[in-house]
């Protein structure tokens, strides 16, 4: 018995060798393919995904990638982007950065793709450099303001209002409802829940609110009693979260519980339906910026995406916010690839970016402006709140005052 | 009373509520290692397993709760039990490296098939309690934690009971205590065995099936398993008592650095009890009850 | 020499000195290998496309914080989980020293002696633990340098990442792939050599009694404390050159890069390849980075096929994660190592197996 398994295990050895042997000879010159065919039919242009489905962000990972390649099939079975197909090679990262660089080196590196769609803020700072280096336009589920400056990332682009963005266009909501409104954020030890927190500060002191600080919630969090306790301590009223839904549903939990008289203010992440179930009634009244729309909103732009799903066998309510995000991101990215013109490269999509202005996505998301000086496409974010169990919009898509 | 005193009563009494949680749970790392030597860091994945299980049973096959709960603990003693015979046998009396990755691949695997099974987005047992916050005086509580609370209390004094008491207990810990003396004296230890598994798969489940209402059910569930390691640690990794005990020090510690520290240090909530571990290591090795092993040269 | 077998370096073992059994190549045919082995990988990923060699360097530079490891749970018997922080250490000490004007030559030695520092702080609770609850402690070590990793800001540049670039070598920067290759694979195989040569030493002997009966040990004279404690800053040592290495393959380094999945990650890697051997690391290495990158190449494929399960497929991988080391673990606990020797052996010993 035990020699067999042995033998079996060396079998799979050899196989595995094989394997690596085989695959080799079919990977292209980096960047070669796309180029070479100006004859009908095109040849299909190679993107690559880099998405978390089974990782630690696989809740929202997940239904953000089957948005990404739903966009994908509707655009080729459209024809694709001016008769050219678009060749989706993705890779499931599993929120994990050293195998979010294996993925970007097997991107780029084998199966030549000219652009790549990614998602965590670890992962995507861990490869601004890389990026910059091989000129890979790069968008990602980061909406750190980090990225929007084309001198230090030139191939980073931002799609949606960044989370120090949103949190402007939250402070300014919270000053016109208390002219003398007490702040705070609550965040977690990460890229993505530091990210805003200096933007915020600097922004909420400019327009006159008192910033009474930051508490941390980490991701995991069951309860979050003794930071509510401090926020109560410091007598904050309006109060940002940048987490993720999880850790948003606790803070709120336990603000109930506490009775505490904060209007919590959800950025990004925080925001989505999953929220309202994890945290049944005491989601009622939270307010947030979702980076995109929900599946139940109206607008041309996510008829197209609902009729799509519809068409497939998926129910209105069986998609939801993060899928419309993916949708918006294959959306965006095939625009920028059709401006790219006959040769997407990578310098070509960078100048397609760097064309949109006030791109409307029919009802997705924030319109979007690119320039050579800026990669912060959004620039207004719209707030909804839950009301009775239900995000709506509150406000129309608005730009911070200052 | 003055703010600051109730602001301590508070994370006071938050730390005990979260603490009892803490107990039970790490009450599952001490009942398999006193038994069989072996440190179980499958057991947040069997928190998360327990979670999901309650979760079909009462959201999904619509029994009502308290009967769910309780056949939600039958179904993880026998997924214990199945576990115990299938993984861990083949490893009695291996060095503690292969029995640590034994179980830390017991770990992923059995992570990949809830993931399979149930997918990662975020579950949540519907309005079985209330949002709405119990009053004492200047203490609030939620009535989920202090559900939890009691459960929790419960099963620690029948689990001392079972153990002081019944049968099959007092063999467990005969079996813990010499298992050669233990088999010469006809006790089964692979049953023993299997029966362990069995009451720390049945307090992960409790633990697993309150936290999923205080927080919701998704994979983040299965962090507690390190998050109460410091508590086993603490109370020493053989000793029940040391366990209840250890649940409540972590807590009100948790919540008392929390509290007070945060400010200064940011997020020190979270890693408190891994420096107050290795402090008591040093001062104490086997925690505050563990069984001392004296070994001179 | 031996002309039968093209397979075979040798029919069985005849030694006469002690001196021959410690030989680090016990034929001159082994010796010639040894150098074929080392010059072949060097030429041939010139043949290989970028991507490959990315994958080698990723490889060299995983061997290289998985051999320190070994030396302490392989060698020594004490566990550690906290060897992803102790690559962390490294890494942003390089990137600090970097950022303050060193020479990348000398930042990386200095790297990996910080770790070493580092690690020997941590090893000494080893004084009075052991088994589990020193397991514990390293965990504790992990957790709590991952809270200062993203605290010291001054130190790591926190959560907002420190770039670190691409070193240069007599003027030539190692942008590519295999410049940096060379340099990597060069560190790997003098550290191999060491690590390899280090069981010939009275320290290394020394490391074994502790592992194999610590009492025992002492009674030899053998200084436990001092062993256990000297174990573990070596051990850190190689982890904190593996992450001054890492840091400038990446070229950026956040603390979310050496969380605890990595140091589980490095004891699946050495119990794979085989406790305790050098070879075994490296074999190990190359089979926990190659296994999902295999599972990928077969599950995405069939997930397009077949869409009904689809997305689901993926977990395949981490089935795959977990129950090789479940299967290791049974099976063959000496891990890939022994798997080969016996591969050999049967060969060898062909056709009179006895």
């Amino acid at each position: 018995m035990k020699a067999m398994v042995k033998w079996i295990a060396v079998l799979m050895f050899v196989v595995l060798l094989a394997g690596c042997g085989s695959s080799k000879p079919t990977s292209p010159a980096p960047g070669a393919a796309p180029a070479t065919a100006p004859a009908a039919p095109k040849a299909p242009i190679k993107v690559g995904g880099i998405f978390d489905l089974t990782g630690g962000t696989g809740d929202v990972g997940k239904p953000h990638s089957e948005g990404v390649r739903a966009y994908v099939a509707y655009i080729n079975s459209k024809g694709g982007v001016d008769g050219a197909k678009i060749d989706l090679q993705w890779v499931d990262y599993a929120y994990q950065t050293p195998k979010a660089v294996e993925a970007y080196n097997k991107l780029t590196k084998q199966d030549g793709v000219s652009a790549v769609m990614g998602w965590g803020t670890g992962d995507t700072e861990a490869m601004k450099e890389l990026i910059a280096k091989d000129k890979i336009p790069y968008i990602s589920g980061s909406y750190s303001e980090q990225l929007i400056n084309p001198a230090t990332t030139p191939y980073n682009f931002i799609v949606a209002p960044t989370y120090s963005q949103a949190s402007r266009v939250m402070l300014d909501y919270a000053k016109s409802k208390k002219a003398d409104a007490k702040v705070a954020l609550v965040y977690n030890d990460s890229g993505f829940g530091k990210s805003p927190l200096e933007d915020a500060k600097a922004y909420a002191k400019k327009i006159g609110l008192t910033w009474t600080g930051e508490v941390v919630v980490p991701l995991t969090a069951s309860d979050a009693v003794t930071q509510v306790l401090e926020l109560q301590k410091m007598g904050a009223d309006y109060v940002l979260i940048q987490e993720t839904t999880n850790a948003t549903a606790v803070t709120l939990k336990s603000a109930k519980q506490q009775g505490a008289k904060i209007q919590f203010m959800g950025l990004a992440y925080s925001v989505d339906e999953n929220l309202i179930k994890a945290a049944g009634d005491a989601a009622e009244g939270f307010i947030g910026i979702p980076a995109f729309a929900f599946p139940y909103e109206t607008g041309a732009g996510i008829k197209e995406a609902v009729d799509f799903a519809a068409s497939k066998g998926i129910k209105l309510e069986d998609l939801n916010q993060k899928w419309i995000q993916g949708w918006a991101f294959g959306r965006i990215m095939s625009e920028a690839l059709k401006r790219a013109g006959d040769k997407p490269t990578g310098e070509a999509i960078r100048k397609a970016f760097e064309s949109f202005k006030d791109y409307d996505l029919g009802g997705l998301g924030s319109p979007l402006t690119f320039t050579a000086t800026d990669h912060g496409g959004a620039k207004k974010a719209r707030i909804y709140q839950v009301k009775s169990g239900k995000w709506q919009p509150i406000t129309e898509y608005l730009a911070p005052k200052q | 009373m003055s703010g600051s005193m109730s602001f301590l009563l508070n994370l006071l009494v938050n730390g005990i509520v979260v603490g009892a949680l803490y107990s039970l749970i790490a009450l599952g790392f001490v009942l398999i290692y006193k038994a069989s030597g072996v440190l179980n860091l499958a057991q947040g994945e069997m928190v998360l397993l327990g979670a999901y299980i309650g979760l079909t049973l009462t959201t999904g096959l619509k029994v009502p709760f308290l009967l769910g709960l309780v056949l939600a603990i039958g179904v993880s003693a026998l997924v214990g039990m199945g576990i115990e015979r299938v993984v861990l046998r083949p490893f009695i009396g291996e060095p503690p490296i292969s029995i640590i990755m034994v179980t830390m691949g017991l770990s992923l695997l059995l992570r990949a098939l809830m993931h399979f099974i149930w997918g990662t987005e975020l579950r949540s047992f519907q309005g079985l309690f209330s949002n709405n916050p119990i009053v004492l005086g200047p203490v609030r509580l939620s009535e989920v934690f202090l559900w939890s609370f009691a459960a929790a209390i419960f099963l620690l004094i029948a689990l001392t009971l079972f153990f002081k008491y019944s049968l099959l207990g007092i063999a467990m810990r005969a079996t813990a205590d010499d298992e050669q003396a233990a088999l010469s004296m006809g006790i089964s230890v692979k049953r023993v065995l299997g029966a362990t598994w069995a009451v720390a798969a049945m307090v992960a489940s409790v633990g697993g099936i309150f936290l999923g209402n205080i927080a919701g059910v998704n994979p983040l569930l299965t962090s507690y398993g390190l998050k109460v390691l410091p508590v086993a640690i603490l109370g020493g990794l053989d000793s029940v008592p040391g366990a209840i005990v250890g649940g409540f020090v972590i807590g009100i510690l948790e919540n008392l650095a929390g509290g007070y520290l945060d400010t200064y240090w940011p997020g020190i909530k979270e890693v408190a009890p891994f420096i107050v571990l290795v402090i008591i290591l040093l001062i104490k090795p086997y925690g505050l009850y563990g069984k001392e092993i004296i070994e001179r040269v | 020499m031996n002309l039968r077998y093209p397979f075979t370096m040798e029919c069985g073992q005849y030694r006469t000195t002690y001196e021959q059994d410690l030989a680090f190549h016990p034929s001159r045919l082994s010796t010639v290998r040894g150098w074929v082995i080392v010059a072949a990988l060097f030429i041939v990923p010139l043949a290989l496309s970028n991507y490959y060699v990315s994958i080698l360097n990723q490889v060299s530079i995983f061997v290289i914080a998985a051999m320190g490891l070994n030396i302490l749970t392989g060698l020594t018997g004490q566990i550690s989980v906290g060897h992803g922080a102790f690559t962390g250490v490294g890494a942003f000490t390089a990137g600090y020293l970097m950022k303050l004007g060193w020479s990348y030559w000398l930042a990386m030695p200095a790297a990996g002696l910080v770790a070493a520092a580092v690690g020997g702080l941590f090893g000494l609770p080893s004084a009075r633990l052991k088994g589990l609850y020193l397991a514990i402690a390293s965990m504790a070590a992990q957790q709590i340098l991952e809270f200062l990793f993203v605290r010291a800001e001054w130190f790591t540049g926190g959560v907002h990442s420190m770039t670190v670039l691409r070193p240069k070598l007599f003027g030539h920067s190692l942008d590519s792939d295999y410049g940096f290759y060379v340099l990597v694979l060069s560190v790997a195989v003098v550290l191999g050599v060491f690590a390899q040569n280090l069981t010939r030493t009275r320290w290394g002997r020394a490391l074994v009694a502790v592992r194999d009966r610590d009492l025992a040990a002492e009674v030899m004279g053998v200084d436990l404390w001092k062993t256990k404690v000297m174990a573990f800053a070596l051990s850190a040592f190689y982890a904190g050159i593996a992450g001054a290495l890492w840091a400038p393959f990446v070229m950026i380094i956040n603390p979310e890069q050496f969380n605890f999945s990595l140091s589980i990650e490095l004891l699946a890697m050495i119990i794979i390849g085989g406790l305790g051997s050098v070879t075994g690391t490296v074999y190990g290495v190359i089979f926990m980075t190659i296994l999902p990158i295999l599972v990928r190449s077969v599950t995405q494929p069939l997930a397009v096929l077949v869409p009904a399960i689809g997305d689901k497929l993926l977990l395949l991988k981490d089935i795959a994660f977990g129950g090789a080391i479940v299967l290791f673990l049974v099976f063959e606990s000496d891990g890939l190592a022994k798997l080969w020797r016996n591969i050999k052996d049967y060969f060898r010993l062909w056709p009179f197996s006895y």
